[in-house]
């Protein structure tokens, strides 16, 4: 039971990761449908720009984090003013092999600005000091990590359904031409999703490089992971790429923990191609009808 | 044709003809000025760790053997190919070494999977290969070993003395292990598994991973499940790094055992306070322990100063290339391939700058057979024992 527990817990804190990962792919997908593939490397590359701010220019923990937000932001956001507007014409399929080229860029500025070399990411919680609850041991960085990323997911449903700005953000996903007939800034708001989904990536960079340690290929299994988690919950629902997220981590653990580690990650493929074939539009989501 | 165009061109056909055999007795990535040598290391993915310095340490190295005045009135050129850790580009690379920019040897490559991945071709090719970073007890009854010459360790044997020393002089009597699910990982989990079987001690988990693996949580609630004695570790240092780590964050510590290919101070920064106490296998002098290898690491780093910051690969890398070299001095101005090897099988309990008692022969081409084991201690490495040999095996 205790070991139950402690697959749970480990699992729950892999789990809360991939779901942030998770909520930066719908985030984008609901509002524009893009399934946007360089989430993965924009993360990485804000990580990267955390690392720079913590280790070269010795800034304070938190202020490093701002500063790297607002550069994720600033990227997010200039990718798509910059790149993918101007493409807008194309398929929606184009676009999607636009982020797809968007991903390889990043990584290769990534490797020539820092190297291809594994760093140690300095981080302001220790994964040494351990909490035993019961038999179960948890571990300040896996606590605060947790925490942190539940705090965002949080953040993030307050915004999207209790603000205006939220609002604006689900017209315009609902129908984009009708959101602007009512004087929605549909292009503001597309400018705003897809810098909030890089911070959210960022955050998820941030969270994750202490552990998993920061080079120019480690969110590669996250976001995979990640694109899973939203496919698994519903790729256009917010509490689904949560869900899916928490799930799948928490699978994956106890599939390893009691079945074959060897085989975790193609048993949490498994069981997203099993839901698909059940509940094509996955656990939470909603078969995509437009109104009219 | 007249007959005046008729001499021409029967002329010409003859100067092609001679051209043609001389080119043709000519040994590939060999001319009167020059020495091709080719590597596919792990520049990027989950072991650049090791591959950037070791290559690094590889080009610094050849680059100073050029500065001198070459070896023979030849300097030495050095084409490093990256692979990513992945066999099928590990293939790739060898081919086009070989094949298109033809070299005279492949010295290194890094991955005994890698190493396994290309072996047949090399056969084939008749390749000079020097140093396979690769577990050495695979060529054990290997036919095809005539241009082959290894001093990299077995970690089959590695893997028995360590776990030999841990049960005997430490007192451990179980053992957990975490290996990379390939050969590099496998065979040290033999060499354990020896090692245990020798001693009378338990194996009570074994608990594999991918390298294409990003979160270790998983393994580490399984090693502490184990809970045995100590845990062995055949991985990159970036899973070793995290699964250390991730065993700590639920509160394991187990003692810690590993691989020659993890003793790097790199460590200390990426796996932190928890890679304290680990007890390393190590079969050439580690910096930081050798005057004349902290003046390679010092010499080497000018040219590269990030070097300075992987020391151990970084002489791993020289220790790889200088065989050769020394193959190279000893082989005289005419340089053939059968001539190479002959003059490679002379070399007897000879001391590199790096890699010592290296002895080669007609029917020998395992150079280096004996290692030694240290632990960390504050950020520096302690010898334990003195050198441990173990047979030669091919």
């Amino acid at each position: 039971m205790e070991l139950l527990a402690q697959y749970g817990v480990v699992g729950l804190a892999t789990g809360s990761l991939y779901a942030l990962v998770a909520l930066g792919i719908v985030l984008l997908y609901r509002t524009s449908r893009v399934l946007n593939f360089a989430h993965g490397d924009l993360a990485t590359f804000a990580t990267f720009i955390c690392y720079t701010f913590l280790t070269q220019l010795r800034v304070p923990f938190g202020v490093a984090v701002v500063a790297t937000f607002a550069a994720a932001v600033v990227i997010g956001a200039g990718f798509y003013f910059l790149i993918l507007r101007p493409a807008r014409e194309t398929t929606l399929l184009g676009r999607v092999i636009i982020t797809l080229g968007f991903a390889l860029v990043l990584n290769g500025v990534a490797i020539q600005l820092w190297g291809a070399d594994v760093r140690p990411f300095p981080f302001p919680l220790s994964d040494a000091r351990v909490y035993h609850l019961g038999g179960v041991v948890i571990s300040q960085i896996s606590l605060g990590t947790t925490a942190a990323a539940l705090a965002l997911m949080a953040a993030l449903y307050g915004l999207v359904q209790h603000t205006r700005v939220g609002l604006a953000m689900r017209a315009v996903s609902q129908h984009l031409i009708a959101a602007q007939v009512l004087g929605i800034p549909a292009r503001r708001i597309f400018v705003l999703t897809w810098g909030l989904a890089a911070m959210l990536g960022a955050a998820a960079g941030i969270l994750l490089a202490p552990t998993a340690l920061l080079d120019p290929f480690m969110m590669l299994d996250p976001f995979l992971k990640g694109f899973s988690a939203a496919v698994l919950g519903g790729i256009d629902s917010m509490p689904g790429a949560v869900i899916g997220g928490l799930l799948l981590g928490l699978l994956e653990a106890l599939f390893g923990g009691y079945v074959s580690v060897q085989f975790k990650t193609t048993l949490a493929f498994g069981i997203i191609i099993a839901v698909l074939i059940v509940r094509p539009e996955g656990l939470l989501g909603r078969e995509f009808k437009r109104r009219v | 044709m007249t007959v005046v165009g008729r001499g021409v061109a029967g002329a010409l056909l003859v100067v092609l003809l001679l051209l043609s055999a001389s080119v043709q007795s000519q040994e590939r990535g060999v001319t009167p000025t020059e020495v091709v040598i080719g590597t596919s290391q792990p520049l990027t993915g989950p072991a650049s760790f090791w591959g950037i310095p070791v290559t690094g340490g590889m080009d610094a190295y050849v680059k100073l053997a050029n500065e001198g005045g070459g070896i023979n009135g030849r300097k030495i050129r050095l084409v490093a190919l990256d692979d990513g850790y992945q066999p099928t580009r590990a293939v790739a690379n060898v081919r086009e070494l070989v094949e298109s920019t033809g070299v005279f040897a492949i010295v290194g490559l890094l991955g005994s999977a890698n190493a396994f991945a290309v072996r047949d071709y090399m056969v084939e090719k008749k390749v000079i290969w020097i140093n396979p970073l690769a577990d050495a007890s695979m060529w054990t009854g290997f036919k095809g070993k005539q241009y082959l010459f290894v001093t990299y360790v077995s970690y089959t044997d590695e893997g028995r003395l360590l776990t030999e020393y841990a049960a005997k002089t430490l007192g451990m009597t179980t053992f957990a292990v975490f290996y990379q699910n390939d050969l590099f990982g496998k065979k040290g989990l033999t060499g354990v598994k020896r090692g245990a079987d020798a001693t009378k001690t338990r194996i009570v988990a074994t608990v594999p991973y991918e390298v294409t693996d990003r979160d270790y949580s998983g393994h580490a609630v399984k090693l502490r499940e184990s809970k045995a004695d100590a845990v062995v570790l055949y991985s990159t240092p970036t899973a070793a790094a995290q699964v250390v780590k991730e065993m700590a964050k639920i509160g394991y510590r187990p003692r810690l055992i590993s691989t020659s290919a993890l003793a790097d101070p790199a460590m200390f920064a990426l796996a932190g306070e928890a890679w304290n106490d680990v007890i390393l296998a190590a079969y050439f002098p580690l910096p930081g322990t050798d005057s004349k290898v902290d003046e390679v690491v010092a010499t080497i780093a000018k040219g590269n100063p990030a070097l300075a910051r992987a020391p151990i690969n970084a002489v791993a890398g020289v220790s790889f290339v200088e065989p050769f070299l020394e193959g190279l001095r000893r082989t005289g101005p005419t340089l053939t391939r059968d001539k190479f090897v002959a003059a490679m099988e002379t070399i007897k309990n000879w001391d590199g700058d790096v890699v010592r008692g290296v002895t080669f022969g007609p029917d020998r081409r395992h150079g280096v057979t004996r290692i030694y084991i240290v632990k960390t201690e504050g950020g520096q490495f302690k010898r334990l024992t003195p050198d441990i040999a173990y047979p030669v095996g091919f």
